[in-house]
């Protein structure tokens, strides 16, 4: 860093271009570094925002550069640009240092660029095979070579030391290994960059560690990768530099290992934010209390009690059984229990209708495909479950109804323009804080929390996990799922850990550490 | 300023289709705008609307009715059948009440057998047609002399004939219904997202089987009055019309993935292909042409609600 310009001396404009005629004779001086991709300026104006305002990025063959921000910092515009989904309203693209203009995603592709999307881009019905190699099947005489593809996607795994079938269909594999899937398929294009959103959002920590190791056998390769994701941990492990995106500007670019979490959080979201260990929390009388409940297949003889003021820890990876319980107590699986019963009464749980009458409420794992109505505004998500409450006559007492839904707007510090605001419109915090508002509004006793700040960015996640302190202080009872250790010591005064449908162990207090919690959840 | 400029056009885009089409027409024949004929364009107009009103409602849910033109040809059937019997009044309500059960077994088979309403719906336009068939004996059905129950087509109040005060009625009724009352909300909130509303307690099944009940009844009406314009019905009656029904709906700016209605829209829909057919008919253009055209029309009107993101996979997808 000897050479670089001081800051402050020069203006903006002239210490933008000092700063690249700098970086220049850097990557010039240091050979090895080539540059693949670049972007110089980028700019997306959607009506009304500035999605990107003048960004600059590069990427090299064989790097793992790391893109964070907070939502709306402008990622996924930049991703979508990458794509050739979205045109940009301005700025230079350059591939191996020439201009080039992407018209659709299949010019992307063909300039060597894959995006593996958070929603995949697979078939679910079609093989493996046919995934990876779809539109360009290998073909003899006029039609698909079947042995040949399956061969061929065959290596392509073995390439990623995956142990998967390529005739099997998609739709029968897990997130993960779609995941791996959709990578094999970039490798099979020749991508030169991939591109990867959230590519460990739905996995479990074993998955992820392995994913992990994938994407720097992949730069190794001379792939460069452009890591896009929310856990700092995972950007630390992998990336070799980071850029951080603010409000849509370009905020840094810098060697990972010059950079610490701290200093990434603070100029993410322009503040520190509070880690550690959850608040002392005073406990009052037991409100639930589950007996033997099983799931078919995937909880079996799970008991709990969870008393006022408390938060139960649901800790597992993926398929242990913790969300299971979550989704079997609110009625969303066919289960049975010698008992279960809510503040002395008996409780069924055949349906979500009845849990929510019982006062349990429930926020979905997955609040787009779970809990959001995207075409109904903010005040009307928030009082679909309370409406019969605000009935008058036989109409929705339109007052009423704003009242109820400002209340909880505003105790839950949703940021919006105006409760007629349609929910797509809002960031995936304030979407969380609705659909939080959504429970709370139905007046539970007991809050069953599936992966509460799934999607989230730093500066919301802070904000729900103080809302759940506040909550909780007053009486609230709450289960939370989170396959987040953090969030789990952060927040739980009590853990149980689930591995293969079973409570493993309880941990409390000085035994609750995230080894703890992962050593169990890891022991089969 | 772009942006409510195309709010503005999204709300009222068929309004202003209307409007320029009704003046195309006006200088293209005079005879137009005569009285006589803007009420004859407005009656026809009222047939389709009233069905395309209870479609309306099933497409704002994300699902789709495919046997109306079937339940229409029934309940025409059913009701003239009892004319003589149990008198005008009771056939009437007979005929509403075949429709709504017509519509609640649609339901159940959609909630209970799980099969998309594409489909089920798809199955129960013929087994309705058959059933209506079988009823009549493929025979026509007259009620001469029974003038009384002209009172659904060609009874006029204030000089408006009553299929006009059907239509408007009921998209005021059902426009009310949709945006102020708990059940509106939750047919909204299940075309948005069905497994969020289950999540949210709605009871999602019962909604469903109300929503094929009204868009029965509604489809029964129009079929009653149809068969009222010229005092006969049979098996026969309303073919083909579920396509014009939806069609309606589409133009109307009711979004065909659901979580959005529009009863104004859809009665506009349902007048600018009624004034169309009738200039057509007015500039003797042959019957063809107007198949053609209505044709042209939804599929215009389809293209543009896909590309406001309507997935014609989801009709294929399992609903409850």
């Amino acid at each position: 860093m000897e050479n670089a310009p001081e800051v402050g001396k020069h203006p903006v404009h002239v210490m933008r271009g000092i700063n690249r005629l700098w970086e220049i004779d850097k990557t010039m001086s240091k050979n090895s570094h080539n540059v693949v991709l670049e972007v110089q300026g980028l700019t997306r104006r959607f009506p009304g925002v500035l999605a990107l305002n003048q960004v600059d990025f590069d990427l090299r063959a064989g790097e793992v550069h790391a893109v964070v921000g907070e939502n709306g910092a402008g990622k996924s515009t930049m991703i979508n640009i990458l794509a050739g989904v979205l045109q940009p309203s301005a700025g230079e693209f350059l591939l191996d240092g020439n201009p080039i203009v992407f018209h659709n995603p299949a010019d992307a592709q063909q300039a060597g660029i894959s995006v593996i999307f958070q929603e995949f881009n697979l078939i679910p019905h079609l093989s493996v095979s046919e995934n990876i190699f779809i539109n360009r099947e290998p073909t003899r005489n006029g039609m698909i070579d079947w042995k040949s593809m399956h061969q061929r996607a065959e290596e392509a795994l073995k390439r990623l030391e995956i142990d998967i079938d390529p005739r099997v269909p998609v739709s029968s594999l897990s997130v993960a290994q779609q995941q791996l899937v959709e990578i094999a398929r970039a490798l099979a294009f020749d991508a030169r960059v991939i591109v990867m959103d959230e590519p460990t959002a739905a996995l479990s920590e074993r998955e992820v560690d392995r994913l992990l190791e994938i994407v720097s056998s992949l730069a190794k390769d001379n792939v460069g990768v452009i890591y896009v994701s929310h856990k700092l941990e995972e950007v630390f492990q992998v990336a070799d530099r980071i850029t951080i995106l603010r409000d849509g500007a370009h905020i840094l670019t810098d060697v990972a290992s010059t950079l610490d979490e701290e200093k990434l959080i603070y100029a993410m979201v322009g503040r520190a934010l509070v880690h550690g260990k959850c608040p002392d929390r005073t406990l009052g009388e037991v409100v639930l209390t589950v007996k033997n409940l099983n799931v078919e297949d995937s909880v079996h003889n799970v008991s709990i009690e969870l008393r006022e003021g408390e938060v139960l820890g649901l800790a597992g990876l993926m398929g242990s059984g913790a969300n299971e319980v979550v989704e079997a107590l609110f009625g969303l699986r066919k289960a049975q229990a010698d008992e279960i019963v809510l503040q002395g009464k008996a409780l069924a749980i055949d349906n979500p209708r009845n849990a929510i009458q019982s006062r349990l409420g429930y926020v979905p794992n997955d609040r787009k495909t779970a809990g959001l109505l995207p075409d109904l505004s903010l005040k009307q998500n928030i009082s679909i479950g309370i409406l019969e409450r605000l009935r008058k006559f036989f109409w929705i007492d339109s007052d009423r109804e704003h009242e109820a839904a400002e209340t909880y707007r505003e105790k839950l510090n949703v940021r919006c323009s105006s409760l007629d605001q349609r929910i797509s419109d809002l960031s995936g915090g304030n979407q969380q804080k609705v659909m939080l508002a959504r429970a709370l509004a139905e007046d539970c006793k007991v809050l069953l929390l599936a992966e509460p700040t799934r999607g989230v960015d730093v500066g919301a996640k802070a904000e729900i996990y103080s809302l759940i302190d506040l909550l909780v202080e007053s009486g609230m009872a709450v289960l939370l799922q989170s396959s987040e250790l953090p969030e789990i010591i952060r927040l739980a005064n009590r853990v149980m850990v689930f591995s293969s449908g079973q409570s493993r162990k309880e941990l409390t207090g000085e035994e609750l550490t995230q080894e703890a919690v992962m050593a169990l959840a890891t022991r089969v | 300023m772009k942006k409510t400029m195309t709010k503005i056009w999204k709300s009222y885009s068929i309004g202003v289709v209307v409007v320029i089409v009704g003046i195309v027409l006006s200088l293209l024949t005079p005879r137009f705008m005569s009285m006589s004929n803007l009420l004859n364009v407005m009656t026809n107009a009222s047939l389709v609307a009233i069905m395309g009103l209870g479609m309306t409602l099933a497409i704002a849910s994300g699902n789709f009715d495919l046997s109306v033109g079937s339940t229409a040809a029934l309940a025409g059937c059913i009701s003239f059948s009892l004319v003589p019997s149990i008198g005008v009044p009771a056939s009437i309500v007979a005929g509403l009440a075949a429709g709504a059960i017509v519509g609640f077994i649609n339901g159940l088979i959609i909630t209970e057998l799980r099969v998309p309403a594409f489909i089920a719906t798809l199955g129960m336009m013929t087994i309705i047609r058959g059933v209506a068939l079988i009823y009549t004996d493929g025979k026509d059905l007259y009620l001469f002399g029974q003038t009384e129950y002209k009172i659904l087509s060609g009874a006029y109040l204030f000089g408006i004939p009553t299929p006009i005060f059907f239509a408007v009625g009921i998209a005021l009724l059902l426009g009310f219904v949709i945006s102020q009352t708990r059940f509106g909300r939750h047919i909204l909130a299940m075309g948005s997202n069905l497994s969020a509303s289950e999540r949210s307690g709605i009871p999602t099944s019962r909604v469903l089987w109300a929503i094929f009940s009204i868009v029965g009844a509604t489809a029964a009406l129009s079929g009653m009055i149809i068969s009222s314009q010229v005092l006969t019905a049979n098996g026969r009656l309303a073919s083909g019309i579920e396509l014009s029904a939806i069609a309606v709906v589409v133009l109307g700016g009711t979004a065909l993935s659901g979580g959005q209605a529009t009863m104004v829209g859809t009665l506009l829909g349902a007048l600018l292909i009624s004034m169309v057919n009738n200039g057509l008919n007015l500039l003797n253009v042959p019957i063809f042409y107007q198949e053609l055209t209505v044709g042209v029309l939804m599929l215009g009107a389809l293209a543009v609600n896909i590309s406001q993101g309507f997935d014609i996979r989801s009709l294929f997808r399992r609903q409850a």
